[in-house]
């Protein structure tokens, strides 16, 4: 599903943020990314999507190369590529369900395909009774689960996870991994950075650890260190 | 592509009330600006109606003094009509230009009692068979040096006077015109930067779940068209004011030599629809550069 070939990313030609890194992942894995702040986690993240381009190495994604991929295109891979962050990106001027609706709006969906899936997919992250709330009447882990129907109501291939629970306490962050664990049962291949020791331990998935823009650890059924 | 018309117009409205006051100086400067390029081209093809009738009517009028004995007029007359160059002409006599004078200065009668048909001058007023204006002045020249010719004047001295003031202003007018018309296609992109900036979360997140450059940019460019149109329908009911005022012009008698300063109206409609497609143009392509810049970006 993901493919990175010797991937060296290099930002305003000094700061290393990957370096040299090959992995693979399978459809339908779940992959912990580790390691310290500034050690490239995020960076694996944006080269998947396309928001950033290796300098050198190349990026497959469902078995196409994206380096090859014209930028009209762009948005065509995305679509397969849901986003969950820190920070929820939800938003404020909009309620729960015009959020998610949003996201198949802006990519041409029928109306008639948007009220359907909008209310089953606030269904199955437990939203169904704060529909029309807006974002800032949510708790933080309420607003999590927006952002993550958002990402999934489109079921892309791919979901992406950049410290889904940094915001979170410890109990809502169980609640929220609970949710991605579903969403990968259903043959989702989910990629989460994180610094979330007890989560990544309690898991036990597959655990890739960055280190200065190096993959230093690749274990499956792995723990944080 | 699936671009919902309903979408784009509600991102459209939205936008305009989020910079209600930015959108009202864009339409402003492109109404102004589109009215200035407007009536210097419809001045322009006023001043030409009305050097062609010129061109169809007398060349030159030739003056004879006051006090000229019938001999010497007589002379000039029959000079005038054995003349081949000469293809038709009418005789003013004193009433007659009494007459007119007292046409002219209606306005102020203290001018017109001062002047009797004695003191005013007899005249011919001559169509030359050539009207190039080198001929004509050669042919005046021959009556200026008659005896009893107080003085000859060529229409067409005039004539060329207007058409130079004419084309200098016409000129200077379509200048600022055009740099008005650059300010505002400015003002567009400003406010269309302005209204990525106050939606550039919702933007972040329409590139993040995949939607299309096109789909993100076309109700900010369909913004920047509608200011650049409405601009230009308001500036066609100005441009026929410009049009009143040349009929103002020619209703006054005391410019007689500007009569024929008209345009046909169907002229100033497609003029009026000109400017219209011109601000929808300014309007798309400010619109287009600000949102291409954001999006690249």
């Amino acid at each position: 599903m993901i493919r990175m070939e010797n991937v060296t990313k290099v930002y305003k030609g000094e700061v290393l943020a990957l370096q040299n890194a090959t992995c693979d992942v399978q459809r339908g894995e779940f992959v912990f990314l580790v390691g310290p702040s500034g050690s490239g986690k995020s960076t694996f993240m944006r080269l998947l999507n396309k928001e950033e381009r290796p300098d050198r190495g190349r990026v497959f994604v469902a078995g196409r190369d994206i380096g090859e991929l014209p930028s009209w295109k762009v948005p065509f891979l995305r679509r397969n590529i849901g986003c969950v962050f820190q920070d929820f990106k939800l938003l404020p001027n909009k309620t729960v369900v015009q959020n998610v609706a949003f996201a198949l709006e802006v990519i041409g969906r029928p109306r008639s395909v948007i009220k359907s899936k909008v209310p089953a997919i606030l269904e199955l992250v437990g939203l169904s009774k704060k529909m029309h709330n807006y974002p800032d009447e949510l708790s933080g882990g309420e607003q999590q689960r927006v952002s993550i129907a958002r990402a999934f109501v489109n079921r892309p291939l791919i979901l992406l996870a950049d410290e889904p629970t940094g915001n979170l306490d410890p109990n809502t962050s169980l609640g929220i991994m609970t949710l991605l664990d579903r969403i990968n049962r259903t043959g989702t291949t989910v990629v989460m950075a994180t610094h979330d020791r007890s989560i990544v331990d309690k898991m036990r998935r597959r655990v890739v650890e960055l280190d200065r823009g190096q993959i230093v650890r690749d274990q499956s059924r792995g723990v944080y260190e | 592509m699936s671009l919902r018309l309903d979408y784009v117009l509600r991102e459209t409205a939205s936008n305009f009330r989020r910079n209600i006051t930015l959108t009202l100086a864009t339409v402003i400067t492109v109404t102004i600006s589109l009215t200035l390029l407007g009536a210097a081209l419809l001045f322009g093809d006023a001043v030409d109606n009305a050097t062609v009738r010129w061109k169809d009517g007398v060349e030159f009028i030739v003056f004879m003094e006051p006090d000229i004995s019938p001999e010497l007029e007589s002379d000039v007359r029959r000079q005038l009509e054995g003349s081949p160059e000469v293809s038709g002409f009418t005789y003013i006599d004193k009433d007659e230009a009494y007459a007119e004078v007292q046409d002219l200065l209606g306005d102020s009668p203290e001018l017109v009692d001062v002047i009797t048909p004695e003191r005013l001058p007899a005249s011919f007023r001559v169509k030359p068979t050539d009207t190039l204006p080198e001929r004509v002045d050669e042919l005046a020249a021959v009556f200026r040096a008659q005896p009893g010719v107080a003085k000859v004047v060529t229409a067409s001295e005039t004539i060329r006077a207007i058409e130079d003031l004419s084309s200098g202003l016409r000129q200077r007018v379509i200048i600022i015109a055009i740099v008005l018309l650059v300010a505002a296609a400015v003002l567009i992109l400003n406010t269309i930067r302005m209204a990525l900036f106050s939606r550039r979360r919702d933007i972040e997140v329409m590139k993040l779940v995949g939607a299309t450059n096109w789909f993100i940019r076309v109700p900010f460019m369909f913004e920047g068209l509608v200011q650049g149109l409405i601009g230009g329908v308001i500036a066609i009911p100005l441009i026929w004011l410009t049009n009143n005022f040349f009929s103002v012009i020619n209703d006054d008698v005391s410019l007689e030599l500007l009569r024929g300063f008209t345009v046909d109206p169907s002229r100033v409609w497609t003029l009026g629809f000109q400017m219209v497609g011109l601000g929808a143009i300014v309007g798309t392509v400010g619109s287009g550069i600000a949102v291409s810049r954001f999006l690249d970006a």
